[in-house]
């Protein structure tokens, strides 16, 4: 028998990632303005078609902002009788493929829609033949905006802020919404299209302490049992993810890891030390993503690294037993291994990453000799995350 | 197109692929032609045929988008409802037993 333990938590799924609050405390002015750009959609959505762009760094409320904004505009529409659809994708989520992203789209019309068969421009006016049909009007958000120019350049882009000009006196149906960290990133677009999204632009400045305290204690409210998180962890908690730059998706989590270790030990409240021992998890998580980020060999190299701790009850490794390591690895995966020399700079790659240190020892026979540990996460962790991350490229 | 007379229920539901045509509709809704054949196992032309004959009963309608047909029941047809009950019905009772 579980012996019954007195969770912290409410309701957790407060805290998912995907869960869209329905205010959102310090982003009332942009909100705002973005109800402002798109107010016509509500009374004569057929005659215009919007752009406007949202700019700001991780974790600054971008995807939560459009998405409430959406969720809202949409039961607003449907109250007066408007067909309006609100359709966020996130562009690195279909690898920045316009294909793949209209096709999200279609699908959200006509859910087994063939995936073959024709090209992303006759899959474009597939979407516009539906919203014809239905006459329906969508606010489409192009979130992680960067990875469709990336991948696509201008073309996409233009075309979907020219649709009208080979659609005379038809009605508008396609209302843009694109999401971005930097700004920079439209500047590769080609001048006009840059001067059509240019113009609307909202920016979200990162949180400042205070803000965060009240994000924080808004969420507290909804996920936690009443005086179950103190002021003085909620300050902590702030204050962490204030360093993180601002960042209100690190205080999200932060707060529900700490949550998960104070139901761990059932202490019935969550203190400030959960969330120290909260924080030192999520920068190995951070890593996480970090390593997906490796190409091939740099992850070859790390696996043979974490390989050799897991089998060596050591903390430092030497060069020579680390490359020894990933030769073996590379053996096992079929690739021949890169020289000396570009093993030094994969060295320098991953520890400019914080994944591995790098330290110098006098005191070895042969002089100097580099030596590598593995500060944050544990090897065996370490192993499989590669091991998957590797599986998933060579499959 | 050819004009056809509606068959009996003996000849439009005596057949394999078409009960096995409305029974993937009846799950999945909606459905484009080549995947239809894909899950029926047949041929393109055949499956054609049989997806017209059921049209033609009024059974099943199509949409086009470009090459691409997208096949559902006819919403506007009682029979269609009829045999889509009876699909469910039948689909239930087989996973109760
Ligand atoms: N003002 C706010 N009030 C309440 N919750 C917020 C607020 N801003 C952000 N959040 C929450 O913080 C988390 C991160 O926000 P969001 O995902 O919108 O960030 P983002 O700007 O899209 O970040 P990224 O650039 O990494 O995609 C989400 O869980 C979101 O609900
Ligand atoms: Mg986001």
């Amino acid at each position: 028998m579980v012996p019954a333990y007195r969770s912290v938590f409410k309701d957790e799924a407060k805290l998912d990632i995907t869960y869209v609050p329905s205010r959102l405390p310090h982003r009332e002015a942009e909100m705002r303005l973005l109800r402002e750009f798109f107010s016509f959609m509500l009374s004569t959505p057929e005659k215009m078609a919007q752009r406007v762009l949202i700019v700001g760094d991780v974790g600054t409320g971008k995807t939560a902002l459009s998405q409430r904004f959406g969720a809202d505009i949409v039961q607003q529409a449907k109250q007066q009788g408007l067909n309006l659809h609100y359709i966020h994708v996130n562009c690195r989520q279909y690898r920045g493929s316009l294909f793949f992203i209209l096709h999200h789209a279609v699908s959200v019309f006509h859910p087994n829609f063939p995936k073959r068969g024709f090209s992303a421009e006759e899959l474009l006016n597939i979407f516009l033949q539906i919203l014809d049909e239905q006459n329906a009007h969508v606010i489409l958000t192009l979130d992680e905006f960067e990875n469709l120019i990336e991948k696509e350049g201008s073309e996409p882009v233009y075309k979907l802020t020219r649709l009208q000009e080979t659609r005379l006196n038809k009605p508008q149906r396609i209302s843009l919404i694109c999401i971005l960290k930097n700004v920079k990133a439209v500047e590769s677009l080609d001048p006009s299209t840059r001067s059509t999204l240019q113009s609307n632009i909202i920016r979200l400045e990162k949180y400042s302490k205070e803000q965060l305290v009240d994000i924080i204690s808004d969420r507290v409210q909804l996920a936690f049992k009443p005086l179950a998180v103190s002021e003085d962890t909620i300050s902590l908690i702030a204050e962490l993810a204030h360093s993180e730059g601002g960042n209100a998706r690190f205080a999200i989590e932060l707060l529900w890891r700490a949550g998960k270790y104070a139901d761990a030990e059932d202490l019935g409240a969550v203190t400030p030390e959960c969330v120290r021992k909260a924080v030192s998890s999520i920068y190995a998580i951070t890593r996480k993503s970090d390593l997906a980020s490796l190409s091939l060999h740099e992850k070859l190299f790390l696996l043979g690294m974490a390989r050799f701790f897991k089998e060596n009850d050591r903390a430092y490794a030497s060069i020579t037993e680390v490359e020894q390591a990933y030769a073996v690895v590379c053996e096992e995966f079929g690739v021949e291994p890169h020289t000396h020399t570009q093993l030094w700079k994969y060295l320098q790659v991953l520890s400019a990453l914080g994944i591995i240190e790098k330290s110098v020892s006098s005191t070895g026979q042969r002089g100097r000799t580099t030596l590598i540990c593995l500060p944050g996460i544990p090897a065996h962790e370490l192993e499989r995350e590669l091991a998957m991350l590797l599986e998933k490229e060579s499959g | 197109m050819l004009i056809m007379v509606n068959m009996q229920i003996e000849t439009v539901l005596g057949n394999k692929l078409r009960i096995k045509i409305l029974k993937i509709l009846s799950k999945i809704r909606e459905l484009n032609v080549t995947e239809i054949a894909r899950r029926l196992g047949a041929n393109h032309k055949t499956t054609m045929k049989h997806l017209k004959i059921l049209e033609n009963e009024g059974i099943l309608q199509h949409k086009r988008f470009g090459r691409i047909r997208l096949y559902r029941f006819n919403e506007n047809s009682v029979k269609a409802k009829a045999i889509q009950t009876l699909l469910e019905t039948w689909e239930n009772a087989e996973n109760i037993r």
